[in-house]
């Protein structure tokens, strides 16, 4: 197992998200010989350089066919090995959607998904790289597990976690490199329960992914102007921790949903359902990319544009407390 | 131990390089000196010397020649 060390911890905000993937999968192929590699020519974005160099009869790269990634990776799991296949997140998802339904889905094959990117971070590849929509699409292919890890902690636990869980699971990678990172210590990581982080009585922030540690920044902003806002990591988007959300909508006035993906299909629909199906139901206010396609731009730029900055989130929710 | 035998442990310790061949060390001369290699060894130094490297400088952080005339900035004379 990876150590979870202040250092470590520094070290790991500075390299990001897809490189710790590399780090934590390299670990785990040292220790589980069932666990494999495998990316469509995309092995060192992934994360994967030393691995690829130091083992590489455990990494397997099909070529850009992420179809065929999504059906080698199949055939693996039927041998009873683990897949880690790797690809930017809309090329993993949608571009192999119907490979992905039927295996992931209806075979219900151990595959591990890993969708580098996603989000809007890589801002200068544009539109065809932005995953804004991954998780709608994932969200409908049933038995599938979502893990949207809030920094590279909680990547480190995603993979340990993913490999431990006896079925498919979308590991969704969001957040740059040299961005800081929200836990300072080890946690305890459970599939489908979701971390409190803050506690407040007015309002609670459910987040996932990068968005976590802006709903962190929110909630002192908030603080500071004597209102109390929760937040809550939800770094498993399904199966979504329903209880946690029934005990936020017991105690807050309002409700806002944070995410790195688009307003439709993703955390905020989840999270929307649930409050819609309960007998209290406050408001739900749903943040995260506009239903749209966005210009290119710098990744702090692009966040700017689709108001998931600390200042823009503070100041919606302390205008939607004003009405 | 003095700051060039710290300078250069971290080196050892981080990169797993050869102490007789420091000198004329460049980025990714070693398999080891790759990207993570080189955020274990900031992070070697950091410790060593008690300081927190700014992102500029990381990226900069080029050779060991290098990083003996960074670490100035960090009141570091090796």
């Amino acid at each position: 197992m990876m150590e979870i060390t202040a250092r470590n911890i520094r070290q790991w905000s500075r390299l990001g998200p897809r490189a710790v993937y590399g780090l934590a999968l390299a670990e785990l192929i040292g220790r589980d010989e069932r666990v494999y590699a495998l990316s469509a020519d995309l092995g060192v974005s992934s994360g994967l350089g030393r691995l690829m160099a130091e083992a590489p009869e455990r990494y397997l790269n099909v070529g850009i066919a992420e179809q065929d990634l999504i059906g080698v990776s199949a055939g693996l799991a039927k041998e009873g090995l683990v897949p880690f296949a790797s690809s930017f997140a809309p090329f993993i998802t949608m571009r192999c959607a119907d490979q992905v339904r039927m295996n992931m889905g209806y075979m219900h094959l151990n595959i591990k998904t890993v969708g580098l990117s996603s989000g809007v971070s890589v801002g200068g590849l544009g539109n065809s790289h932005f995953g804004v929509d991954d998780v709608a699409l994932m969200r409908t292919v049933p038995g599938v597990v979502i893990l949207s890890p809030a920094d590279c902690v909680e990547v480190v636990k995603s993979v340990e976690a993913a490999a431990a869980y006896e079925g498919p699971v979308y590991i969704r990678l969001t957040g740059e490199a040299g961005t800081s990172g929200v836990h300072t210590d080890d946690i305890d990581f459970e599939i489908g329960k979701a971390i409190s982080l803050c506690t407040g009585e007015d309002v609670t922030v459910i987040a996932a992914g990068s968005m976590v540690r802006v709903a962190v920044e929110v909630s002192g902003r908030l603080s500071d102007r004597g209102i109390g806002c929760a937040v809550l990591d939800m770094h498993t988007i399904k199966p979504l921790d329903v209880e946690a959300v029934r005990r936020a909508v017991e105690r807050s006035r309002l409700i806002v949903t944070l995410e790195e993906h688009s307003v439709i299909g993703g955390l905020g629909t989840a999270v929307a359902q649930t409050v819609a199906g309960g007998d209290v139901r406050p408001r739900v206010m749903t943040l995260g990319t506009p239903d749209g396609y966005l210009k290119n731009g710098s990744y702090p730029y692009l966040l700017e544009q689709c108001g998931l900055t600390a200042d823009a989130v503070t100041e919606r929710i302390w205008d939607a407390l004003q009405e | 131990m003095t700051n060039l035998e710290k300078y250069r442990q971290a080196f050892v310790t981080a990169l797993n390089a050869d102490e007789q061949k420091l000198d004329d060390l460049k980025y990714q001369d070693i398999p080891e000196w790759d990207s993570v290699g080189h955020m274990s060894l900031v992070a070697e130094l950091e410790d060593a010397f008690d300081i927190e490297m700014e992102t500029d400088d990381i990226i900069d952080f080029s050779s060991y020649q290098k990083g003996i005339e960074i670490l100035k900035k960090y009141h570091v004379e090796i």
